[in-house]
């Protein structure tokens, strides 16, 4: 398989990877930091949903860590696609590129922030 | 030999509202622009993550609590729900089950998955939330 087509193939597994994340991790993330905790619905206690994840040291750190880096790889991959099927087809190179820019960034900066929050995660439980 | 192709390859030119000639490439566009409550709603919480980390919890709750971002995320959901719907049902399309004489139907991956995302969810508030 040239090198190229190897390429796609990861990076299309990826997404598809990342869509069963959306899929089965990100409704009830977005509904616990999203919806429940500024509304007062169920099941929110007093402390807010990201520390109560986050206090869960390590597979807290995990679910947040795969839930948000695959919805974004996800997302932006895919919306990036999208744009150039509405017009922008002339863009395409630029888009993708600003849209790997944007992974990888936000990759990065979510495995920052989460363990300059948690930074005891790589030692074991 | 030329690379010169014998014939011109002939591309259709398709104008930025095509998808809306037709219900079905509507409902693909929906289904594509899922994407963007996905990936908005992904920043927006790794910016909120930067808040908590740089000890500027009270601004990420603030943030939470703005009726924009509250509206936002109720689409999210709704959009993010459609996504993993029309994932589920393209599992079955995609990957259909042989059991002896009979092949699953996509709408019975459909259902099976629903049931394994709500199973999920309810973990993931027992294990995080509730405990």
């Amino acid at each position: 398989m040239p090198k190229v087509a190897r390429l796609h193939a990861i990076l299309w597994g990826v997404f598809s990877m990342g869509g069963f994340i959306a899929a089965f991790l990100l409704p009830v993330l977005i509904y616990l930091v999203g919806i429940a905790y500024p509304l007062g619905l169920w099941p929110v206690t007093n402390e807010d949903p990201t520390s109560a994840i986050l206090n869960h040291h390590h597979i807290g750190t995990l679910f947040l860590f795969v839930t948000v880096a695959g919805s974004l790889y996800h997302g932006i991959f895919r919306f990036q696609s999208t744009l150039t099927e509405v017009g922008l087809a002339r863009a395409k190179r630029a888009l993708e590129a600003i849209g790997y820019l944007i992974i990888i960034l936000g990759i990065l900066a979510t495995a920052i922030y989460l363990l300059q929050y948690n930074p005891s995660f790589f030692s074991l439980p | 030999m030329s690379k010169e192709k014998p014939f011109p390859e002939y591309r259709r030119k398709l104008g930025p509202g095509w998808w809306l000639s037709n219900g079905h490439f509507t409902q693909y566009m929906i289904r594509e622009w899922t994407s963007f409550f996905v990936a908005v709603f992904s920043l927006i919480y790794i910016y909120e993550l930067s808040l908590f980390a740089s000890g500027a919890k009270d601004s990420a709750l603030a943030l939470m609590r703005n009726p924009g971002i509250i509206a936002f995320n109720v689409l999210a959901l709704l959009f993010t729900l459609y996504h993993a719907s029309t994932w589920f049902y393209l599992i079955g399309k995609v990957q259909p089950i042989k059991l002896g004489k009979t092949t699953s139907k996509p709408w019975q991956a459909l259902l099976l998955n629903i049931v394994l995302l709500l199973i999920i969810s309810y973990a993931v508030i027992q294990i995080f939330i509730v405990r």
